[in-house]
């Protein structure tokens, strides 16, 4: 289990090396403490080569010049028998480095060969390969390596490096067993096996190189793990004494009692080399590390400006405001427009990456509003800002993401507004779940794994509700359980217990917790099976119906959209280009991009229609054109189109409740399409589907 | 418990693996240490022990099966044989004497160490971004430096230029062994500079370890979820980011005490501490077979003893081992 578990971090690594080139990794090396380690390790590398011909005197030679502190003639000083240590460092760096760097690439051929062979092969071969790198792993080295060590009695380095690497290639087989893994069920590995390439070639010519930033740092980390074994050796003793290496001047050090006689400069400079060294080394590592895992990459440097804003941020504006009063909404009854006032209101929210010289507009200048018990669907490609949308409501984005415009004001229920983005720390740790919730797509990855289902809601309600008892927190959390549908006995349950819907449940009934005004759900269903999918939907519409929350629903499968939604605000490049009631919308799509979205997914119910796509792709949100986004897939784009950015337009028509608005210049002016192009009139006004023909 | 049985199989099967490399070891290896040995004690060797020597070795008439039997044989009734480095002690009493010292040393300094590096690690992890991130490239220096190193750095700073501290050895001779508080009192003291050797040296790989998970699972979605959640920061912290972030370190940890054995084992020969360092470095210094194949199983055992407990710990930490 505990190795399993590794395996799968490990596995998990491999699917972000995908996307990226082969080499990329090579990028990480730009980084200032990657480059200080590069720069550390090579003049390491030239010194071993060069090391013999620069030493100012022979390393063994004796002279009458005993301990001797560094002076000119002797730069780090002498032994007691008057040995020049700066000439035993030199000749010592090429006897270290020659270990270490033969110990790895031995270890590091042996990992490769027993990790790529388990992970390739499976079954019996796995089991087996699997069981000795694990037996190596758990066996302690350096006692091992003592043994071997002293059974080959002053051996000079061949059989330190043969020795080392006998004990020192099992974590990298581990490793790469792992990533193999997981490599071989990729497309591109199951494409070469059904064209019937040989097993030796698919593993060296399309796992291998998948794998090289693994077993560089594999191989990086063998190094430093040898050179230090083999300077304990030499320290012990074990090894050609009159062979100099860093370990064996710390081994005449310290059976000359050197640090007796208070003599520094002998033991100092030889443990400070594989000290740098080492550091040499992880630094490298590090950049590697951060390149097999983004994660890393992004909370380490992040972005210093962003960070800044952040702090900033936080410590701005904490004013101390009276504490929330709950009334007893008016629960049930299907949303009226009419009746229902404003809860949530978008003003020209602006959410920017800010990289290092780069900012990259990710939520540009949108308006939306939410009213009390209103269903709101966003919808869009991946990229169009939808997701970034949903996290800057709830002010979860993180840097390099920043909110650097617009405001988010919230009708309390006493009818008191509050700007979400001014609010303090301590304010907005209290507003969140009480008054806005939200769902995320995967409830496995959003629930905590080692805390129960009951424990996850409990604390929601512990962090808020102080004055409840326990008992009366055990009574909610069953009541929340039986609203959302799962068995109350499953309170005790732990997320990987539960199947995928009633995960989703779970996630929902710790969204309902705490009875809030609004519940932001980011694609809750997209994980899910189409009749998991059917029934968590019917939940969400029995509970909204009942508890009468606001939801801002989050997803790219429009039919689904406009089945739930009251309103639908469709998302392009960052931007709403629609915002329609959902009827209305399905009826008479207005923006060029609603229309081939529409056309390109089946409804649940209704009449069939030939599915038709939007040519191109989305376009880069750093390189974004002056004009419309969409301009380049636009069938209809004319001249104006690629230098004007379109607003929304309201549009004429007859709207049920709410007039629709369209970003695109074709309704420019009056609402209609405008005469612009006579193509454009048409195919508007025909059916979404019939785009193709007006191309 | 399915688990646990089947790292418990998996422990028997290494410890029978380790067992036999230690029987197979001497009678691959090449040239011929038995007569060497013998030669090197001219003739002061008991016929009994020259016997056992070449029982050893190997050199024996039986079948090399029927010598496994008897290898094993040994083991259960304690004969390890007779260590000629402390001729004519027998090995076990000789493990019996040292390992207390290194059982109790090791086992301290690897709770602190990783009680203080996992802790450091947690909180340079949330406070990502923040100049606490300075300490990384600090604790990778500290991490690199060799352990027996570092500990002749201390001595010589501490014993004997500031002279607060003795420079080597276990305990006072003034005292009588036992368990009476001057004995503890000086076994303390004696122990302080290795223990801040192996603690300070070992500190640096659990930091990092942990800072990284930390990191990692910061951006998971349920840390995402307890901060949307309204939670105290406290809460998310220890019970969403770093009890999920620590798991890791639980998994991995046979290698990483691998190497904190590994680096006390030398330390103690610097402060010539009466543990198992200190005796496998005379050991192998006279080469001392027996002596080294008794210190490596019980060093082996112990660190299997070890990993179960760490994957006890871990099956208690992480709910999804436990189904089963």
């Amino acid at each position: 289990m505990a190795i399993t578990t590794a395996t799968v971090a490990e596995a998990e690594t491999s699917d972000n090396l995908e996307g990226t080139s082969r080499f990329a990794w090579l990028r990480a090396f730009r980084r200032p403490w990657t480059l200080t380690g590069i720069v550390i390790v090579l003049i390491f590398l030239v010194l071993a080569i060069i090391g013999p011909w620069i030493s100012p005197y022979d390393p063994s030679a004796v002279s009458k010049a005993a301990l001797q502190p560094p002076s000119p003639e002797h730069w780090l000083g002498t032994t007691q028998t008057g040995q020049d240590i700066l000439s035993q460092m030199l000749y010592g760096t090429q006897v270290s480095m020659i270990v270490g760097v033969c110990a790895a690439i031995v270890a590091t051929v042996l990992s490769v060969i027993v990790g790529l062979a388990a992970g390739y092969l499976g079954g019996l071969a796995d089991e087996l390969l699997s069981l000795l790198a694990n037996v190596f792993l758990v066996i302690p080295a350096l006692p091992l390596t003592v043994i071997l060590a002293s059974y080959l009695p002053k051996t000079g380095s061949l059989g330190i490096i043969l020795v080392i690497s006998v004990t020192g290639w099992a974590w990298g087989a581990r490793v790469l067993r792992a990533q193999t893994l997981s490599l071989r069920k990729r497309d591109f590995v199951e494409a070469a096996r059904a064209t019937g390439e040989r097993t030796g070639s698919i593993i060296f010519r399309d796992i291998f190189p998948n794998q090289i930033a693994i077993i560089a740092a594999s191989f990086l980390g063998t190094v430093t793990g040898a050179i230090l074994t083999q300077a304990s050796l030499a320290f012990l003793g074990l090894t050609n004494v009159t062979e100099w290496s860093w370990g064996t001047i710390l081994y005449w050090a310290q059976v000359s009692s050197a640090m007796l006689s208070g003599a520094w400069w002998w033991f100092v400079p030889a443990g400070l080399a594989i000290a740098l060294l080492g550091t040499g080394l992880s630094l490298v590592n590090f950049g590697i590390d951060e390149f097999i895992n983004p994660r890393l990459r992004q909370a380490g440097i992040g972005t210093k400006k962003a960070q800044r804003a952040l702090a900033k941020a936080k410590r701005a504006k904490i004013i101390r405001r009276p504490q929330r009063v709950r009334t007893v909404r008016d629960s049930a009854g299907p949303f009226n427009p009419v009746t229902s006032d404003v809860i949530l209101d978008i003003r020209n929210l602006k959410v920017d990456y800010v990289g290092e010289n780069s900012i990259t507009p990710a939520v540009n200048d949108v308006s939306l509003t939410l009213r009390r018990g209103e269903v709101l669907g966003i919808a869009g490609e991946s990229g169009s800002g939808k997701s970034t949308l949903a996290y800057a409501i709830t002010r979860l984005h993180k840097p390099p993401a920043q909110i650097t415009g617009g405001e988010m004001i919230y009708t309390n229920a006493d009818g008191s507004t509050t700007d979400i983005l001014s609010m303090g720390e301590n304010e907005l740790r209290d507003f969140r779940w009480e008054e806005l919730s939200i769902v995320f797509q995967s409830a496995m990855h959003a629930l905590n794994p080692i805390l129960t289902v009951g424990a996850q809601i409990e604390d929601a309600l512990r962090a808020h509700r102080p004055g409840m008892s326990q008992q009366e927190r055990a009574a909610r959390v069953i009541e929340l359980l039986g609203l959302v549908g799962i068995q109350t006995d499953r309170v005790n349950a732990y997320p990987h217990e539960l199947s995928g819907g009633m995960r989703q449940r779970a996630m929902i009934a710790v969204g309902l917790a705490l009875d809030p005004e609004i519940i932001v759900m980011d694609e809750p269903t997209t994980a899910l099976d189409v009749v998991i999918q059917r029934q968590i939907i019917e939940k969400i519409i029995e509970l909204k119906d009942r508890l009468g929350f606001s939801v801002i629903f989050i997803t790219h499968d429009l039919s689904l959209l406009i089945e739930l939604s009251d309103t639908i605000a469709v998302m392009y490049a960052g931007r709403v280009v629609e915002l329609a009631d959902a009827k209305e919308f399905y009826r008479n799509p207005r923006h060029p991009y609603s229309q081939g979205l529409l056309a390109s997914f089946p409804t649940l119910s209704g009449p069939k229609h030939e599915l038709t796509g939007i040519p191109g792709s989305p376009p880069d949100l750093r390189k974004l054109p002056h004009g419309c986004a969409f301009a380049s897939r636009c069938p209809f784009a004319f001249d104006k189109c690629v230098t004007e950015v379109p607003p929304l337009f309201a549009l004429s028509g007859e709207a049920e409740w709410r007039q629709s608005e369209a970003a695109c210049l074709l309704y420019e002016g009056d609402g209609t399409v405008s005469g612009t192009t006579a193509a454009g009139r048409s195919a508007l006004d025909d059916d979404a589907h019939e785009m193709e023909d007006a191309r | 418990m399915r688990v646990l049985l089947r790292r418990a199989v998996f422990y028997v099967i290494t410890a029978w693996a380790a067992i036999s490399l230690n029987f197979l070891l001497p009678r691959i290896m090449p040239g011929n240490p038995a007569d060497a040995l013998i030669a090197k004690f001219h003739g002061k060797l008991s016929p009994q022990a020259v016997e056992a020597l070449r029982v050893l070795f190997g050199q024996s008439k039986a079948s090399l099966w029927q010598q496994y039997l008897d290898y094993w044989h040994n083991l259960f009734t304690g004969n390890l044989g007779i260590s000629y480095a402390y001729y004519p002690t027998p090995v076990a009493d000789v493990l019996g004497t040292s390992i207390g010292w290194t059982l109790v040393l090791i086992t301290v300094c690897t709770v602190l160490g990783f009680v203080i590096g996992t802790g450091l690690g947690m909180l340079v992890g949330w406070k990502r971004g923040s100049w606490l991130d300075s300490l990384i490239p600090v604790t990778t220096l500290l991490s690199s430096i060799p352990y027996f190193w570092f500990a002749i750095c201390v001595v010589l700073i501490f014993s004997i230029i500031l002279k607060w501290f003795p420079l080597s050895g276990g305990y006072s001779v003034i005292e009588t062994i036992g368990l009476n508080w001057g004995f503890i009192g000086s076994a303390i003291y004696y122990a302080a500079l290795p223990a801040l050797t192996i603690v300070v040296a070992s500190i640096g790989g659990w930091l990092i370890g942990m800072r990284n998970m930390m990191v990692t699972t910061l951006s998971e979605d349920y840390v995402k979820l307890a901060e949307a959640k309204g939670l105290p920061k406290r809460r998310i912290m220890f019970t969403y980011a770093a009890r999920n972030a620590i798991l890791p370190s639980f998994s991995s940890f046979a290698m990483s005490l691998g190497f904190v054995v590994g680096g006390s084992i030398v330390t103690e020969v610097v402060f010539n501490y009466p543990g198992i360092g200190t005796v496998l470095f005379k050991g192998a210094q006279a080469q001392d077979y027996p002596l080294m194949q008794g210190i490596f199983l019980v060093i082996t055992i112990t660190v299997l003893v070890a990993n179960l407990l760490a994957d006890l710990a871990y099956v208690f930490l992480d709910p999804r081992t436990r189904e089963g």
